[in-house]
């Protein structure tokens, strides 16, 4: 599903966060990022979802040229994939469920529908008593499930998270990972950037392992 | 189609909503571009106005012909059969009694005409010639003059002609003015929608992430500029009645003192859709302008 061919990307400034990384994902695989900060973990997750571009060397997502993509091209890609961050990037001016359903506003679907399937999707983050609240009133491991719920709820066949556990307390992380497993097990294509070792033992799963932009892989 | 209906529905309560909640700035906006569109289209409709008083003039032209005091019978005869000529609409002679009487009727100028000893009018021609343009009237004028008897010719529609040239430049004036008005109205909306777009700069960053398309994100902020304009022409109208109802009373005086019923007419319903149409799409042009860089900077500092 996912496949990188000799993939180098180096920021303005000569930074190099990725160097030759060559790597091929199935669909429905449940794939672990490990390695240390600036290992290049959030650099190869911006490539796959096209929000950064290689500086040589081909990504491709379900066949496609992600390098190669126009501009025009990119938001439909995009609408393909859920994006879990760290930082969750919710909107603070809406509702939980108004944060849930933007995603459906953008692809234009119905309202009503829109508003079914964000309440079942918030539901299942367990959320569903706080829909009408501001996310500012969540806590942390709240607010992270409300971004999983908004990655989820245009039913992606891909999903990638950056450090979805890495702000949260032991039992928060794994209720979340909990989650991440039942996604898998529905066929959901996971990719999972985290340090949470806990995580990575209790899902299995493969592990690549980061270092310094280069693939050290630790098979699993 | 319906997905597509339904982003320009969401887009226009999107902006609605946007409105609703600035209404303070939203009106501000508008009373500036009510101002500045108030300056061209209410010189445009004084001129209309100005232009109705000089359409109530005499349309036709007349030039005075005025006879030498001691042409001979034979030049008087040849004059008239000349005027009888097929470029002549209509010719009328004034006899130089005629004259005096006419002027001894007018009550102020009784006394001077009493004491005079002898009638110093000539007798005078008023002729109204077929062609009414300035070139063939000058023609017509000069060649008459140039008649043996003749003493002196003069085109009355020279001050007319001179106010319609006025007129003509106070008209390009007022497009002129409506250009740099325009360029203002572009340059106000395109200012109140950059401070909304980055008000909304998280918005669209994740709208982006979550695959947004750049015309799905632009979209609320065209209807926001549309809209803005659409206001701003009616604060224009606003301005503009206001302005009316002040003058109405001191211009229907000052035609009292001229004897004239003239009285101030608004603009006609079609005049009112195009300033408020033209509001609208500089307002929309205005945002799109800004929208579209001030994305790009988005992106940017991503």
């Amino acid at each position: 599903m996912i496949s990188f061919n000799q993939v180098t990307k180096r920021y303005p400034g000569g930074h190099e966060a990725l160097s030759g990384v060559s790597l091929a994902i199935e669909q429905g695989e449940l794939v672990f990022l490990t390695g240390h900060s600036g290992a290049g973990k959030s650099t190869l997750l911006k490539l796959i979802a096209a929000i950064e571009r290689p500086t040589s060397g081909v990504v491709s997502v379900s066949g496609q040229s992600v390098s190669r993509l126009s501009r025009r091209a990119v938001p439909y890609l995009r609408r393909n994939i859920g994006l879990v961050f760290q930082d969750h990037k919710l909107l603070f001016d809406r509702s939980v469920i108004d944060n849930v359903v933007l995603p459906l506003d953008i692809a234009g679907f119905d309202r009503r529908e829109s508003l079914k399937r964000a309440r079942a999707v918030i539901d299942k983050v367990g959320l569903l008593n706080r829909e009408k609240a501001n996310p500012v009133s969540l806590s942390g491991g709240e607010q992270q499930r409300l971004c999983i719920a908004r990655a989820l709820v245009s039913r992606p066949a891909l999903l990638l998270a950056d450090e979805p556990t890495g702000n949260l307390d032991a039992g928060y992380a794994a209720d979340i990972m909990a989650m991440f497993r039942d996604f898998h097990q529905v066929g959901t294509t996971l990719v999972i950037a985290t340090h949470d070792e806990r995580a990575i033992t209790a899902l299995g799963g493969r592990t690549l392992h980061l270092d310094h932009g280069r693939i050290g892989g630790v098979p699993a | 189609m319906i997905g597509w209906m339904r982003h320009h529905k969401h887009a226009l309560g999107a902006a609605l909503h946007r409105l609703r909640i600035q209404a303070f700035t939203a009106l501000l906006t508008a009373l500036a571009m009510g101002v500045a569109i108030s300056l061209p289209s209410g010189l445009y409709l004084g001129l209309e106005n100005l232009s109705r008083v000089a359409g109530e003039l005499p349309a036709q032209p007349e030039i005075s012909l005025f006879l030498n005091a001691g042409a001979s019978a034979e030049q008087k005869q040849a004059i008239a059969a000349r005027l009888k000529q097929p470029d002549i609409a209509q010719a009328r002679f004034v006899p130089k009694d005629e004259a005096l009487a006419t002027l001894s009727a007018s009550q102020d100028l009784a006394d001077i005409t009493a004491g005079l000893t002898e009638n110093p009018l000539p007798d005078a021609w008023i002729v109204r010639p077929q062609a009414t343009s300035r070139d063939a009237l000058v023609g017509i004028s000069d060649s008459l003059r140039k008649m043996p008897g003749v003493a002196e010719t003069h085109l009355d529609s020279q001050w007319a002609e001179r106010l319609q040239a006025a007129l003509a430049i106070g008209h390009t004036g007022v497009w002129l003015l409506a250009g740099l008005f325009a360029i203002a109205l572009i340059a106000i909306s395109g200012n109140a929608i950059r401070a909304q777009v980055l008000a909304r700069r998280d918005e669209i960053l994740v709208s982006r992430l979550i695959g947004a398309t750049d015309r799905h994100i632009r979209r609320p902020f065209l209807y926001l500029g549309a809209l803005q304009g659409l206001f701003g022409g009616l604060a224009a109208g606003g301005v503009l009645a206001v302005a009316g109802t002040i003058l109405r009373e001191p211009v229907e005086h000052l035609a009292v003192l001229y004897g004239s019923t003239f009285h101030l007419l608004p603009p006609d319903a079609a005049e009112i859709v195009m300033v408020l149409g033209l509001t609208t799409l500089f307002g929309w042009l205005g945002a799109w302008l800004s929208v579209t860089r001030s994305l790009h900077q988005v992106e940017a500092t991503r």
